[in-house]
């Protein structure tokens, strides 16, 4: 009787755990056929190459068809993309992140834009344009016939008050988004500061399709400031009648439009029927945008094919999904520089003997090897080669660390540094790492102990440090972190945005707290000066200059570039990498 | 009974002030800031300046707190900070995710955990008792996350029989009318909807389940053990009750007051947000959310939702007290 009872009860559980079980099966018979035809068509190109891969292919269809339940496999007429976190809000000029910029992407357009896979500028909604000879006035050709999303036309006044929108501080909508603590930190950042301080003077329509904008000083990189993710239009009429709702009602003139954001799940994009540029009109008729935060999860959603694009692994996943044929592997050419930064209030730092001990000390390639999945770079300077203010000419130091000690034995240190003095105190030396994987440094702790330990092999004795991430930046932004590790990642492809952002001092050059109080002035008017002009020959000159001063000085220690990877399933098509990750979904295709 | 309920939501009012206080000032004092945050390495000293002035971060905490309690009472705890949302309609939305999870977890957890229990203490030291109680040990001390992933990978990639996270296929949509899924869809009538959800959610219910299951199954044994020594025990076998009597009228009924402390407990836990398993299975819960909005430091989701959270947690507390009453007629308020 007793063992007939604990049947029971074994029974009772085994029946809900089958119910719960049965009631998930749900198959849709449709989708059983396409994913056959599918694999059938997969296999054409296999069996004219090897035998093994072919039986590969043929487990893979049994598979298949024995499943029980087959994954909700998309239809062909959609993409979905794993994103690694969830958009901020869908007006572009008020914000600054990638997560967001790629869905923004595909819904609007600026006048420029960066062509393919470079951060060469091209025409977008501006079809041609003319500079004047001082630099100064800038007169832009629209195209014609191009509409936004709800309909109303796009044309001059509509540039006129977007960016009016963008610069205006009394503008309504850019009043009440700066209340609402939003900020326009690119317009800021990129054209000096709003309204009467911006380097835009006006910007005034002279014919429906003629837009002239006038600069209170000349602008080296204005055209591709123009070309960046943020300045991008939208209707005017949606904004005023959506006011802040704008973030959640994007009315632009891409090729794709907004159908809906589910918060922490999902952007649904759908194609642009009346596209005006008719030769790229989106090839694949809807886009789903999903947020996987955790990078193995996502991973595993793509080899599940739930997924068919995904951005963000794990450098030892990029190893494994290069070598198999069910993937595709983009790198997205490098525009990311991954630093150590000495603090000059560390007396001993602002020694260049010293310094350039601490760079010779490192193996950058062993690192690079080690822990970027083959996807980085060694790099000697700040700018990645992508750009054309790139220094060909410099020629790394070599790893060495005998060197490394006789260098610290002639700045007066023969038994190494393990202490330092920092704001007046003697304190063991402390070298900070970031607590978050940033493209240009995907694990910085392992890159930091790597760091450490060539370090300590010429007798430099640091302690690791790390504090969670908005601690971290802000003990750097108060010249807190007596050396450190941080990056960098380009935003409109000028080498201004890498250089002169850090580089660059006030104008009565008091050393920033921010920059590890840095202060090299010679460096800093080569940068303003190269700033200043709109000949890129020029400019290249000077960058160049620039950083082989950098490098000389032994500024700051350049570790290394990084080429961010993406992954697709193997059935996709025309997915082109940008270093700005300006990334358009129009030319993908799912076969 | 109505008199012990009053006192006893009246003493929550003093606990949730208190927590509210700590949560307020606790917040701020981590260091690092959210407009550092916001603008990242971007970040200059005057644009840190003026979003933390347009975030009203300024003002003396004091006063921030009074706003903040002000707008509470009115069930409005505020907007957050990087996504001007509504924090009380963001937790509308998201708090029946966390809900539907917690519940399909438990489920699976009291089906599978309490029978295995029960068994395991009747017959303690066989075979089964052993198994179990290793099952059980295993599953306490397995890290959720890599559970999770195990599961994806083999009954997603491998097997394909369920998908690897979020509540709904990406191309599925289901108008939400009371933001829980398996509702929604069946008031829509919408049956494979209803049952892609289901799917959805099996593997983190799973996931999510084995702890507690694991927890309640050795709650469950070690209390029936306890109440299998007991005299009345003892009594009930001499008047020749039948096993299945003495088990279910006398042993289990003086063991229930633990477990049921401890599925209590449990669903408290759950409620408040399964960090590890949300992520993972990218389901769209309060855990996360609350999680990301620390990293970001965007007070008030922070804030808002570790209040709500406290309310649960008192919530189900009295909930269990009022329980106990219902198992044991010993146990009066009076």
């Amino acid at each position: 009787m007793r063992v007939f009872r604990s049947k029971w009860l074994v029974l009772f559980a085994l029946v809900v755990l089958a119910a719960t079980l049965a009631a998930c099966a749900a198959p849709a018979p449709q989708v059983v056929e396409k994913i056959v035809t599918q694999v059938v068509k997969e296999e054409v190109p296999v069996i004219q190459t090897q035998v093994v891969e072919v039986q590969k292919e043929v487990e893979k269809i049994v598979e298949v068809v024995v499943t029980p339940t087959p994954a909700p496999s998309m239809a062909q007429d959609t993409f979905v993309f794993g994103a690694q976190g969830e958009p901020v809000c869908l007006d572009a000029p008020v914000i600054t992140d990638g997560i967001t910029g790629r869905v923004t992407n595909q819904i609007f357009e600026g006048l420029v834009k960066f062509d393919g896979a470079t951060t060469n500028v091209v025409p977008s909604l501006a079809k041609s344009w003319t500079t004047s000879d001082d630099g100064l006035v800038w007169t832009f050709t629209l195209q014609e016939g191009v509409k936004f999303h709800d309909g109303t036309d796009f044309n001059a006044d509509a540039v006129v008050a977007n960016f009016d929108y963008w610069q205006n501080t009394e503008n309504p909508l850019h009043k009440a988004q700066v209340e609402s603590g939003k900020a326009f930190e690119y317009f800021e950042a990129q054209f000096g500061g709003f309204d009467d301080a911006s380097i835009i003077k006006s910007v005034e329509a002279v014919d429906p399709t003629t837009v002239k904008i006038t600069l209170n000083a000349p602008q080296g990189p204005f055209l591709n400031n123009l070309a960046m993710f943020v300045f991008v239009f939208s209707s005017p009429t949606a904004l005023e009648a959506n006011g802040l709702e704008s973030c959640t009602k994007p009315v632009g003139t891409g090729p794709y439009k907004f159908v809906e954001w589910l918060p922490n799940e999902q952007v649904t994009l759908v194609a642009n029927e009346s596209y005006w540029d008719t030769a790229n009109m989106a090839k694949t008729p809807n886009v789903v945008i999903r947020n996987i935060p955790n990078n193995s999860s996502r991973l595993l959603a793509l080899s599940a094919g739930e997924i068919q694009g995904m951005e963000g692994m794990e450098p030892r996943d990029v190893a494994a999904l290069k070598d198999d044929a069910d993937f595709n592997v983009i790198l997205r050419p490098a525009n990311t520089t991954g630093y150590v930064a000495f603090n000059y209030e560390v007396e001993e730092f602002t020694d260049p003997k010293v310094r350039e001990a601490f760079a010779v000390a490192i193996n950058k390639s062993a690192i690079v090897d080690a822990f970027y999945g083959g996807t980085g770079m060694v790099a000697n300077q700040f700018q990645p080669p992508a750009l054309w203010g790139y220094n060909p000419n410099i020629v790394d130091r070599t790893f060495d660390t005998d060197a490394a000690k006789k260098l610290l034995a002639d700045a007066g240190y023969p038994d190494g540094i393990s202490e330092v003095t920092f704001k007046g105190n003697k304190v063991p030396l402390e070298f900070w790492y970031m607590p978050v994987s940033r493209p240009y440094y995907p694990n910085p702790k392992d890159i930091a102990t790597a760091i450490a330990a060539d370090w300590a092999k010429a007798g430099i004795n640091v302690s690791l440090q790390t504090v969670d991430w908005a601690t971290y930046l802000d003990r750097r932004r108060l010249g807190e972190l007596p050396l450190y590790m941080l990056g960098w990642t380009g935003d409109n492809g000028d080498p201004d945005n890498f250089l002169c952002y850090f580089f660059c001092l006030p104008e009565d050059n008091t050393p920033a707290a921010r920059e590890g109080f840095f202060a090299d002035v010679a460096v800093s008017d080569v940068l303003k000066e190269a700033a200043m002009l709109t000949d890129q020959a020029e400019r290249t000159t000077l960058y160049q200059e620039a950083e082989q001063m950098l490098f000389d000085s032994t500024g700051r220690i350049f570790v290394a570039n990084n080429q961010p990877p993406l992954a697709f399933t193997a059935n996709v098509e025309g997915y082109v990498a940008n270093p700005t990750s300006t990334e358009f979904f129009n030319t993908v295709v799912v076969n | 009974m109505m008199r012990y309920l009053i006192k006893r939501v009246l003493t929550v009012i003093p606990v949730l002030l208190g927590v509210s206080i700590l949560v307020f000032g606790f917040v701020r004092m981590i260091p690092g800031d959210p407009a550092l945050v916001m603008l990242g390495e971007r970040a200059t000293d005057e644009n840190v300046q003026r979003i933390r002035e347009q975030l009203g971060l300024n003002e003396p905490i004091y006063k921030q707190y009074m706003i903040f309690l002000g707008n509470a009472l009115k069930g409005d705890l505020g907007t957050s900070i990087l996504r001007n949302e509504s924090v009380t309609g963001e937790l509308a939305r998201r708090f029946p995710a966390t809900v539907e999870l917690t519940l399909a977890a438990m489920l699976i957890a009291l089906v599978i955990g309490i029978p295995a229990g029960i068994l395991s203490a009747v017959r303690r030291g066989s075979v089964f008792d052993m198994g179990s109680m290793l099952v059980s040990l295993t599953g306490v001390s397995m890290p959720i996350f890599w559970l999770g992933l195990m599961l994806i990978f083999f009954f997603s990639v491998k097997l394909h029989i369920f998908p690897t996270g979020g509540r709904m296929p990406a191309g599925m949509r289901v108008e939400p009318i009371t933001n829980f899924v398996l509702i929604d869809t069946l008031l829509h009538g919408n049956l494979p909807a209803f049952g892609q959800a289901l799917r959805h959610l099996a593997l983190p219910a799973i996931a999510l389940g084995t702890i507690p299951m694991a927890i309640i199954a050795r709650m469950t044994r070690s209390a029936m053990l306890e109440s299998l020594g007991n005299d009345y025990t003892r009594t009930a076998h001499a008047k020749g009750l039948k096993e299945r009597t003495v088990v279910t009228r006398h042993v289990l009924r003086n063991a229930w007051l633990p477990i049921i402390t401890v599925i209590g407990l449990q669903v408290g836990r759950l409620l408040s947000g399964a960090i590890l398993t949300e992520t993972v299975f990218a389901w769209p819960g309060i855990g996360r959310w609350l999680v990301e909005a620390i990293y970001a430091r965007d007070y008030p989701i922070v804030q808002g939702v570790t209040l709500f959270i406290a309310i649960l947690f008192v919530m189900v507390n009295l909930l269990v007290d009022v329980l106990y009453a219902v198992v044991d007629p010993r146990i009066r308020f009076e």
